[in-house]
Parts: structure tokens; C-alpha cells; sequence
């Protein structure tokens, strides 16, 4: 990677690090053990507790716990190679002891890629439900313990209750458990549960984060998301193409930003509490076809394609962040127009 | 209005018709009659698509390069289309050449059940930039409920549409509309159908999915293709425009083509003869045709008993050595 690129992001992390320092304060000298740590929220707090450690002197240490640790060193030395990072090569459902001066965890094992999900349904529930009860138990074997951030996901909410609103964290809607695409949804409610029974029995310290839609560099254009699809195609020359309802609305959360509110949730998060974290500018498919193909100099078509005709409402897939908001005085500090500027000059430097 | 994109396998489908012996002139000729008709995506490769061509299902005259180069080569308004079934094509080797060739729509197909295996091809395709669809044949395998989830993971792996395939002719209307219907429902990207006319439904199968909302169709020249043939494609652009949909086809230039087609790439235009109307019944792949005729007159057994015991043993494509095994049956029970 180059420097001006790893520079970019180190830019990026000063903005969502805000007014925050304070606040972070009781991380300074900590182990923080991230499962999953070498996927695209991994990543994202390395590079943020690489500001902090750099910087500000927090001298925080990172365990990344993850299956395949080679990879990381190939894409990213310039973390890899740092000395407070410290990458455990280990399946998730497998953990048994984990390193003793470890007190805060973030759990983000798990991929949410549902191409994934479709080939191997039973491994995504197995990873997911034993994961989290394996990655639990080892933390009551800890010592102490401060605080455990279990990363869930929207996809709990399913059919939303009230489909032209923002989703607050008490909103559960419909989940159709007997079709192909319930495995991830219906195993994410599920490691909830898991959560709530150690949080309830074991009085552990856990504080679940739904994240919903994210956007930023180390996420994959070849992932199958409305937003990575528009930016490669658009970088290939398009035609972009949107598949299925134009107007459905999503919001998004830039990298750096989704890792500090994560921070913020380990020094801060009220115990048993559970936060949607995700950005606050509803945009529906069709308005971010054209916010993506106006930040390219050539003309981009962009194609609709639908089985049918949707209903004239369209479902709305946005969190409401009050809750977040309330409790850890957190922010987007990055807008949607400049996070989706930053993703695609990323891309277009790293190559497709 | 209604739009129906119209998908024209003639040079692919019909290779089946002719086991595989299309030749690089023959597909020069086609492609510059159906450009000239502005046919929206004209498929062109061996019979069982990129890759295919082997000993087990037949070897090509052309390779696939010779194909697809001839064909791009007179492609200017057509997009050039490929039939891909994982395994025969792999995309080190076969995939990543074509696109290099310069193909625009890749269309990843499996057995209906076995969408599982799309999933890499179709991500490489639209990773490519390509426009990119899920494939689901022998589709009257499978009941409409199995071909929705297995439609809805072809398009998790980024399909832009889903075709299923009546590859046995076995389907009446009634079959068709109840899934294509469920596949409307159950998807969020368009859905289409090829049909095959085995049982003399190819047309009237067409329009009865365009009636459960199906907006992509194949059609071949005279219906060029495995067993009885295919939908006719000048009859069904002929139909489509009488019902008032718009396929952006001309119609004088597209009997034009298919009066070429006749003329430069068939040595019979194909009929529904009595073995395709079998077939159609037992619910065999039209593409066995020439095998189990070959097969059965070397034993000297009936071909209908053929289709019949492979249907009871719900051969796929890509099981042509079945057949063989069939045949030895029936002969030792002709011998007792």
C-alpha cells in the first residue's frame, strides 16, 4: 500500500477521532482482544488505535484473533508490522484461553457476506451461535473482564414493524425463518440471545452494536452490496445497475467513524445496552447511483433492472441512532458526499 | 409498453442440433444477419457452453477462441452472449479468456438444483463489469418452491436476471406460469424463460411466461437447437409485437436472418419428431437426442423405451454415458 494511501486513512481517523480523547482515556494502557479482527472492522480500529497509540500515547494493545492471519500481513504491513498488534491464527469456535491481561473485547467474527452465507448455511449458524459461546466462556475464564461489544447486525430487525421509518433498537420486526437467506439473520438473533443469557447468568459486561450499512476503503468491491457494485462498476466504465427496488433507502457509516463509535462503546457502552450504529442520511438506490456516477468525469449509464412493479412506499433500512447518540455523545463526522468521495479515490488507487 | 429481451442461442443451442459442428463461416454469416436485425444478445459456443467440448459430450469443429473471435468480429449492435456451466468452464482457463475476447453477457448456468455452483463464475462475471445471469436448467426437475430458493442464490451471487430452462420440452403452460409466477414473487431481478418444443409448446410456453411476468425470452432461428428444437425466434419476436410488447427487433430483418439460417448453418430444420415427442414426456434433455438415436439403433433397441427408463432415472446433462448403460439394460431384458 502506498504511504500517501496509509496517510489517507491516518487522515481519516483524525476527523472521526473528534472531541473524543477524554472519553477514550480508560483504554490507555489496555489489551483489547478483537475476534474477527482481520476483516474490515479489524482493520478499521487498528488504523484508529495506530492514531491513538502514535499520537496520543495510549500504548493500547491489539490481539486480532482470526483463521487466516497471512493474508493481513500481505495486504496490510503497515499494521501488521506495528508492535502493538499482536494476530492469534485461530478458528473463533475453537477458543479456549485467551491472553490474561486482556479486559475489553470486541466480538466481529463472522462474515456478514450473504454469498457466503448461501454456500454454507450451517457453517455461518455454527460460527456464529458456537463462536459466540466459545469466545464468552473463555472470558469467564479471564481474570477481570471490563467490557465485552458483541457485533450484531441489522439483519436481526428483519421486515421491519413500521417500514417507512428509522429502526429503533426495540423495533424487531419479521424474520421468515424457513427460507435459504435466514441462516445469517436468524443465527445473529440467535448469538444475541447467547449475549443476553451470560450477560443475565454470568454477569458479564456486554454491550451488543448493530451496525447497518458501512462504506469505506478495506471492504472489497467485489462484496455484494449495492454501494461496492456502483463504485466498481463505475470505475470499469459501467453501466451500473440496480437490481430490484430503486427507492429502497439505506444510510451509510464511514470506516473510521463506525471505529470510534465502536471505541466509544468499549470505554463508554452502559452495560446490557444495546446500540444501532450507522450513519443518519437516508438516500435511496436510484439518488446513489447518481452521487457515485457524478464522481467520475465520464458518463456512467445506469440500468434498473426488477422482477415487478414495488409497492410506492419502499422499505427503509436506516437506523434510528438516538440511542448511540444519547449515551456516548457520538457523531458522523464524516457526511455521506465526502465518505463516498474518500471510498472511491481509495479504490481507484488501490485498483480493481 | 412491455419491453422482453430477447436472449438468441442459435449458434449455441443449435449446436446441439448438429453435434457440435458449427463452422467459423457458419457463424460469421448468422451473426451478421442478426446483428443486422439488432437481435439484443446473440449466444454463440459449443452446445453445453464455454469449455464443453470433450469426448463425454461431444467435441467441437471450432474452438471456443475461434467461436467467439468470429463471432465479436461481426457483432457491432448484438452483444455476444455465452452459455457457462461451471465445471466444464473454469475461469483461469476458460472464463477469463472469453471476457479478454471481448464477450458482453455471461450466463452461468447449472442443474436446477445446484445453484451452489454458480457462485464463483457469476461473481468473477460481474466482478469483470459483465452483464451477468443465473442459468437454472431441466427446470421441470425441480417444484417451484425448490426453483425460487435456488433462483434467490444465483441472484445473492450477483445476477442480473434469472432464466430457467424447459431444456426436456417437457412443460405445458400451466407448468410454466405457476413457476414463473413464483419466481416474480420470490426475486428482485427479472426473470426469464428458454423453451423448447417437444411437445409443440415452445411458443405458447413463451407467452405464458411473459404473461406470469417473465420479461427475457431465447428464441433460435426455425427453432435450431437440441431435440425438437427451440422457440421459434422470428415466430415469437412476430407474436410478441402482435400482443404489443417491443423487443427493439426488426422483424423483415430477422426473417431474413432466420431464412439464412435455413439456408447457410441447417442440414434439416428441425421437427418434432416421434423420439422429441417421447423425450418431451419422459422429461430427458433435448441435447441426448442424437446419443440415445445412435446408441439404440447400434442395440437395436427402442428409442422410446430409452427416453423413458432415463426420465425414470432423472438424467441430467453431462450424464450422456447413462445412456449406454440404459441401452445394455434393456437389451439383457429383451434377452429374457
Amino acid at each position: 500500500m502506498k504511504q500517501e494511501t496509509i496517510n489517507s486513512l491516518k487522515a481519516d481517523c483524525e476527523i472521526s477521532l473528534s472531541d473524543y480523547l477524554e472519553s477514550l482515556e480508560g483504554l490507555k494502557d489496555q489489551s483489547i482482544l478483537i475476534t474477527g479482527g482481520t476483516g474490515f472492522v479489524g482493520k478499521w480500529i487498528a488504523e484508529a488505535v495506530s492514531l491513538l497509540n502514535n499520537e496520543y500515547n495510549f500504548n493500547i494493545k491489539l490481539y486480532l484473533l482470526a483463521r487466516n492471519v497471512q493474508e493481513y500481513k500481505e495486504e496490510v504491513p503497515h499494521l501488521a508490522k506495528q508492535s502493538f498488534i499482536n494476530l492469534i491464527e485461530q478458528d473463533v469456535r475453537n477458543v479456549g484461553i485467551i491472553p490474561e491481561d486482556v479486559k475489553w473485547v470486541i466480538h466481529a467474527a463472522g462474515s456478514p457476506d450473504n454469498r457466503k452465507h448461501s454456500i454454507n448455511p450451517l457453517k455461518t449458524m455454527d460460527t456464529f451461535y458456537k463462536g459466540t459461546n466459545a469466545i464468552l466462556d473463555a472470558c469467564l475464564r479471564l481474570p477481570s473482564i471490563n467490557k465485552f461489544i458483541h457485533l450484531s447486525s441489522n439483519n436481526v430487525y428483519g421486515q421491519p414493524i413500521h417500514p417507512q421509518t428509522q429502526i429503533k433498537e426495540n423495533q424487531l420486526g419479521v424474520l421468515d425463518c424457513n427460507t435459504v437467506k435466514a441462516a445469517y439473520s436468524e443465527s445473529k438473533r440467535m448469538a444475541e440471545t447467547v449475549c443476553a443469557i451470560y450477560r443475565n447468568q454470568q454477569k458479564l459486561p456486554i454491550v451488543i452494536i448493530r451496525p447497518f450499512s458501512l462504506i469505506g476503503p478495506y471492504q472489497g468491491l467485489e462484496k455484494p452490496w449495492a454501494i461496492n457494485n456502483f463504485i466498481r462498476d463505475s470505475i470499469l466504465g459501467g453501466p451500473i445497475r440496480i437490481l430490484g427496488n430503486e427507492d429502497t433507502i439505506r444510510s451509510y457509516l464511514y470506516g473510521s467513524d463506525m471505529a470510534f463509535w465502536l471505541l466509544k462503546a468499549l470505554a463508554n457502552g452502559k452495560r446490557g445496552a444495546t446500540y444501532n450504529l450507522g450513519g443518519d442520511q437516508p438516500i435511496s438506490l436510484k439518488d446513489l447511483s447518481g452521487k457515485v456516477t457524478s464522481n467520475f468525469s465520464n458518463k456512467i449509464e445506469v440500468l434498473v433492472k426488477y422482477s415487478k412493479q414495488y409497492p410506492a412506499h419502499p422499505s427503509v433500512s436506516v437506523p434510528d441512532t438516538t440511542a448511540i447518540k444519547q449515551d456516548l455523545d457520538v457523531k458522523q463526522t464524516i457526511d455521506f458526499d465526502l465518505a463516498l468521495k474518500k471510498t472511491i479515490n481509495w479504490y481507484k488507487h488501490a485498483g480493481i | 409498453m412491455k419491453h422482453i429481451l430477447i436472449s438468441d442461442p442459435t449458434l449455441r443451442d443449435g449446436n446441439h442440433a448438429v453435434a457440435h459442428q458449427l463452422s467459423a463461416s457458419q457463424v460469421a454469416i448468422y451473426c451478421q444477419a442478426a446483428d443486422r436485425a439488432a437481435i439484443p444478445i446473440v449466444e454463440v459456443g459449443h452446445g453445453n457452453g464455454l469449455g464443453a467440448s470433450s469426448l463425454q459430450v461431444g467435441e467441437s469443429l471450432e474452438t471456443d477462441v475461434v467461436l467467439l473471435e468470429t463471432a465479436r468480429k461481426h457483432l457491432t449492435k448484438s452483444k455476444l452472449g455465452i452459455h457457462v456451466i461451471p465445471g466444464f468452464a473454469t475461469i483461469q482457463r476458460d472464463l477469463k479468456r472469453a471476457i479478454e475476447i471481448g464477450v458482453d453477457v455471461i450466463r452461468v448456468a447449472s442443474h436446477c438444483t445446484e445453484a451452489d455452483i454458480t457462485q464463483r463464475h457469476l461473481g468473477f462475471a460481474r466482478e469483470k463489469g459483465k452483464e451477468a445471469y443465473g442459468v437454472l436448467m431441466m427446470s421441470h426437475m425441480a417444484s417451484p418452491e425448490l426453483l425460487v430458493e435456488e433462483a434467490q442464490k444465483m441472484e445473492l451471487y450477483g445476477a442480473e436476471g434469472i432464466i430457467i430452462m424447459d431444456s426436456a420440452g417437457a412443460y405445458l403452460p400451466s407448468d410454466v406460469i405457476e413457476r414463473i409466477a413464483a419466481l416474480v414473487d420470490g426475486l428482485s431481478v427479472p426473470v426469464g424463460f428458454h423453451g423448447h418444443n417437444n411437445l409443440g409448446m415452445g411458443i405458447a410456453n413463451s407467452l405464458a411466461a411473459v404473461d406470469a411476468g417473465a420479461t427475457i425470452l431465447d428464441g433460435t432461428a426455425r427453432g435450431f437447437g437440441a431435440g425438437a428444437g427451440n422457440a421459434q425466434l422470428e415466430v415469437l419476436v412476430a407474436v410478441l409485437s402482435k400482443l404489443g410488447y417491443t423487443t427493439g427487433i426488426d422483424l423483415y430483418k430477422v426473417l431474413d436472418a432466420a431464412d439464412i439460417a435455413e439456408k447457410e448453418i441447417m442440414p434439416l430444420v428441425p421437427i418434432i419428431k416421434s423420439e422429441s415427442i417421447v423425450s418431451g414426456l419422459a422429461g430427458v434433455f433435448s441435447g441426448f437426442s442424437k446419443h440415445v438415436t445412435r446408441i439404440s439403433n447400434e442395440y437395436n433397441v427402442d428409442q422410446r423405451d430409452v427416453y423413458f427408463e432415463l426420465g425414470r432415472r432423472k438424467v441430467v446433462a453431462g450424464q450422456e454415458d447413462l445412456i449406454i448403460e440404459v441401452v445394455l439394460d434393456l437389451v439383457k431384458l429383451k434377452k429374457k
